[in-house]
């Protein structure tokens, strides 16, 4: 029973132990804090240092509260500054408040809390050290300056950028000890002076912002001061004369040593041993030498030397020998001029004057200069050289207009030497006005030339028609006497050869053979005639037909103012007649007299049938009037406005008509004329009475013409009834009825007819002859009224060779009978 | 230089002091004291290999160029009227001519042509003042 209490006590002694046991994984040791700090017065940090952690893990929690609040927080960023730390951010983080911070160890056991620590956060600012600190040494006047530079420390939260660093700075030699330390401000370099040359110096930096701790101190930066040493050697750079009376040197020092400098030139001329200073260092600037005329000597050469001199000593630059002679470098030109010169009658050009510098003495000859000048376009890339030589001007004529231009000279000595500098740029503006004129005088000669195009294409407009044929005249025709083209055209055969056939030719003899008697004659004033024997034909042929008709034929034998028909132009028989029979014959036979008789038949009364072919006839001219032509008188016998008006009654026989204007009359009037009614045979044989006038008229169709005689009906034969040889020789007609054309054809032969005119007589009277040749029956018809209308009567009708008549007619009668052809009266009608 | 004894202005002011004959004079005597060293000195390069065929002919050119200056000079001193001095002068720098282009003969041939340029430059330059002393117009 024993047993039974030991094991209670066993059991609290086991839980002592325990207890014990556990208790040696005691509470977590009391943790410390460290320190706070603010880098920038908006966040903080807080480390602790924990303290013995009894052996089992243990957890810190950080408990802040602001000012005298109750509120407890918890850290809120443990990590951001490391382990055993707390970052409060902006957030988190008042300047203003102060904080009660504790931290508490906790773990399995229990827990502990550190002694609460009170954090103001402006009270623990404290920067980071600056960085980048960077050391040069730098000599100025012999006096050798450290720079320090370097940057503030870098921020976690870069966008607050508004704070202001003070900046301290410690430098001290590297063996000693002692650090002498600047104030430096708000700067982030500083320069430090009073060094000793030859000396490694150790520098560092710190900063703080206005309220707070300073910084740590930088890393350090050593630097070596240089030591103080010779001068180093000048260099001698170049030497000029600029007139070639005096010369100046220039040279370049070295570095001085950290001391002060003094420079020396000195020279000696070639052959002496003399060793002179330079006469002047001022005048030509710092560093140089400059020698005045008494110091110039020409074609010596000169030896000279610079010279540095410090504390340390000297040094000496290498010698530069000088033959002034050849170092010439003159000043640029000066003056430049421009001035536009116009010559008359030449293109304008530009001349460019210059002085030489005003230094050299040209005027003496020392110096003699060469020129030489660029130019180019002011937007142009390359300039173009021009050597002008020792000239002062220069003439420019190939420059364009209206641009603009940049140019430059320069000179050098003639011998040896150096091109000087440009002289400075001078603007060249071409005038334009050079184009202008010209542009003017194109303008004018444009404007002219138009107007004169537009009057000649106006001209020609208007004018069209007679300008080309002033300019190009028709080409006329072939005027083949006898022919007629028109006829050609047509092609009628017969008409054609009666028309070759009725080719007449001017008025032979023959005619006058002819005349057997006397036929009286009017001569009246009237109307048109075609006057113009020779020429008279074209102009008449021209007139009368818009064809052209063929004037000799008109001329021609027959030019009897027979009614033009066109047949009766065709058969032309009147001139033809007037030939040798036989072409009348053959005119007889040829088919143009038939066409001619059918014409004849078809329109009995008309004698002449208007042929509407008639135009074609051009053998006839007058035969074929145009439709507004005058009455064109074929037969030039007949003087200009003579009418030879065949009177076969009257004085006033019915005019023939020349030409056929499209109307029958003007046939009418012819035969009417001719075959007058009775009376007007009487009349015929009162013709003589009438005799003064003789002419035989010829008259178209016009209504006031004698057309009163017109009568187609009328086509009738006249028969000479008598012929008088008297004095007054007349040829009678007689007026004959004829029933039948053909009748009337062969009616002739029986009775002595006169149907050949011999001659004229006295210009008033046809003397007409008997023909016994008068067979032709057929033909005689109606041209036979025609023709011998009014010369002849009856078979002397036909035979009228008095081609007065209708042509036609003529070409009818031609049965043998020869016609007069007027124009063998030709001279005495006039 | 052989002509280095000869007492030449220095500079233009010298140059235009002296009187124009004396200045001809001088000319002269240049022209004079290189008539030898230069026929001699076309005799020595004409030996000379590696010279192209251009120096040769220019040589030559040369020297009948100042022989024709010469010449000319001696025209212009006639025309001009000037002193007969200056012709007595001339007569005893012949022989001290001779003895200078003896010395002239042992330059070296750098030294020579250095010698020969500057004093063509001097005579040119005299010219040239003389020139415009004598007729002024021309481009003076």
């Amino acid at each position: 029973m024993k047993q039974k209490l030991t094991s209670p006590v066993q059991i609290i002694l086991l839980l002592d132990l325990t207890a014990m046991g556990l208790t040696g994984q005691l509470y977590p040791g009391k943790p410390k804090i460290i320190r706070c700090r603010s880098l920038e017065k908006e966040t903080f940090s807080c480390w602790w240092k924990p303290g013995s952690d009894g052996g089992l893990p243990t957890n810190y929690t950080l408990f802040y509260s602001k000012d005298s609040e109750e509120k407890i927080y918890e850290c809120p960023d443990y990590r951001t500054s490391g382990p055993n730390s707390c970052y409060f951010d902006k957030n988190h983080t008042n300047r203003w408040t102060t904080y009660n911070i504790t931290v508490m160890a906790t773990n399995e056991i229990g827990s502990n809390s550190s002694d609460p620590q009170y954090v103001d956060v402006t009270s623990i600012v404290q920067p980071d050290a600056p960085v980048n600190l960077s050391l040069e040494t730098k000599t100025s006047a012999s006096i050798i300056h450290l720079w320090a530079k370097w940057s503030p420390p870098p921020l976690a939260d870069v966008s607050s950028n508004s704070h202001v660093y003070h900046y301290d700075l410690r430098l001290k030699p590297e063996e000693k000890e002692e650090w002498e330390k600047i104030s430096v401000g708000v700067q982030t370099q500083y320069k430090v002076i009073r060094l000793q040359a030859g000396v490694k110096y150790v520098v560092q930096v710190r900063c703080k912002l206005d309220l707070g701790e300073w910084s740590e101190w930088s890393s350090e930066r050593c630097i070596q001061i240089p030591r103080e040493s010779l001068p180093e050697k000048p260099t001698i750079i170049k030497c000029r004369s600029p007139e070639k009376e005096t010369f100046t040197c220039w040279w370049k020092p070295g570095s001085d040593g950290g001391h002060p400098t003094n420079y020396t030139l000195l020279y000696s001329k070639e052959g002496e041993e003399q060793v002179y200073e330079c006469p002047d260092y001022r005048t030509a600037g710092p560093n140089s030498c400059y020698f005045d005329k008494k110091h110039t000597s020409f074609w010596t050469i000169y030896n000279i030397t610079v010279r540095a001199t410090n504390e340390m000593g000297s040094s000496v630059s290498d010698p530069h020998y000088v033959d002034v002679t050849y170092i010439v470098e003159p000043d640029p030109p000066v003056n430049v001029t421009l001035e536009l010169k116009k010559p008359i009658n030449r293109k304008p050009y530009l001349v460019l004057t210059w002085s030489p510098p005003p230094l050299a003495d040209v005027r003496s000859g020392w110096l003699t200069l060469e020129y030489e000048l660029r130019l180019k376009p002011e937007e142009g890339e390359e300039w173009e050289t021009i050597f002008v030589g020792q000239q002062t001007q220069y003439k420019m004529f190939s420059l364009n207009p209206g641009k603009k231009y940049i140019v430059q000279i320069h000179c050098k000595p003639d011998h040896h030497g150096s091109w000087s500098e440009w002289s400075p740029e001078k603007y060249i503006q071409i005038p334009a006005d050079f184009r202008v004129k010209d542009m003017v005088v194109w303008i004018v000669v444009g404007v002219l030339s138009s107007l004169v195009c537009l009057i000649m294409s106006w001209t020609m407009v208007l004018k069209g028609y007679r300008m080309i044929a002033f300019i190009l005249p028709p080409v006329p025709g072939p005027k083949i006497k006898g022919i007629d083209t028109h006829l050609l055209e047509t092609g009628k055969p017969e008409e054609l050869l009666s028309a070759l056939g009725c080719h007449g030719f001017p008025p032979t003899s023959d005619c006058e053979e002819l005349l057997i008697e006397y036929l009286e004659v009017e001569d009246s004033e009237d109307q048109q005639l075609m006057p113009s024997h020779d020429n008279g034909h074209p102009s008449k042929n021209a007139k009368m037909i818009p064809k052209e008709t063929d004037s000799d034929s008109g001329r021609g034998s027959c030019d009897s103012p027979s009614l033009l028909s066109e047949k009766c132009r065709a058969s032309c028989a009147l001139p033809s007649t007037l030939q040798t029979q036989d072409i009348r014959d053959a005119q007889e036979n040829k088919g143009g007299k038939r066409s001619w008789e059918t014409q004849c038949i078809a329109s009995e009364q008309t004698i002449l049938l208007s042929n509407n072919e008639s135009t074609k006839s051009s053998t006839w001219p007058a035969a074929q009037l145009p439709n507004d032509q005058p009455p064109v008188f074929a037969y030039h016998s007949t003087a200009d406005a003579h009418r030879i008006i065949l009177s076969t009654t009257n004085v006033n026989i019915a005019p023939v008509l020349v030409g056929n204007e499209e109307k029958h009359q003007s046939q009418y009037p012819i035969t009417e004329t001719v075959h007058d009614d009775m009376e007007k045979q009487r009349e015929m044989e009162n013709l003589h009475s009438k005799r003064d006038q003789t002419a035989v008229q010829v008259k178209q169709n016009r209504p006031n013409d004698k057309s009163p005689f017109l009568n187609p009906k009328l086509m009738d034969y006249v028969e000479v009834h008598k012929v008088r040889q008297d004095e007054e020789p007349a040829v009678l007609l007689k007026h004959k009825k004829n029933s039948g054309k053909t009748e009337k054809y062969t009616i002739p032969g029986t009775s002595k007819e006169y149907t050949k005119v011999s001659t004229v007589v006295d210009h008033n009277i046809l003397v007409l002859m008997p023909d016994s040749r008068i067979q032709h029956t057929s033909v005689s018809q109606e041209p036979a009224m025609e023709t011998s209308q009014n010369l002849q009567q009856g078979q002397a009708e036909k035979n009228m060779s008095y081609c007065l008549t209708v042509p036609s007619e003529c070409k009818r009668e031609t049965s043998g009978s020869e016609y007069v052809d007027p124009s063998s009266f030709m001279p005495s009608f006039k | 230089c052989h002509t280095s004894g000869m007492p030449t202005p220095n500079g233009k002011e010298y140059a235009q002091k002296i009187p124009r004959e004396e200045l001809t004079h001088l000319i002269l005597k240049l022209l004079q004291a290189w008539k030898e060293p230069l026929s001699h000195f076309n005799q020595h390069i004409e030996h000379h290999q590696e010279l192209p065929d251009d120096s040769l002919s220019k040589a030559k050119q040369i020297s009948s160029m100042v022989h024709e200056l010469k010449t000319g000079v001696e025209k212009v001193t006639e025309k001009a009227r000037f002193s007969i001095n200056s012709l007595n002068g001339m007569a005893s720098s012949e022989a001290a001519g001779l003895s200078i282009s003896n010395e002239a003969n042992m330059m070296s041939d750098s030294d020579f042509i250095h010698c020969f340029r500057r004093d063509s430059n001097k005579v040119q330059s005299y010219l040239k003042i003389l020139k415009c002393r004598i007729m002024p117009e021309n481009s003076c």
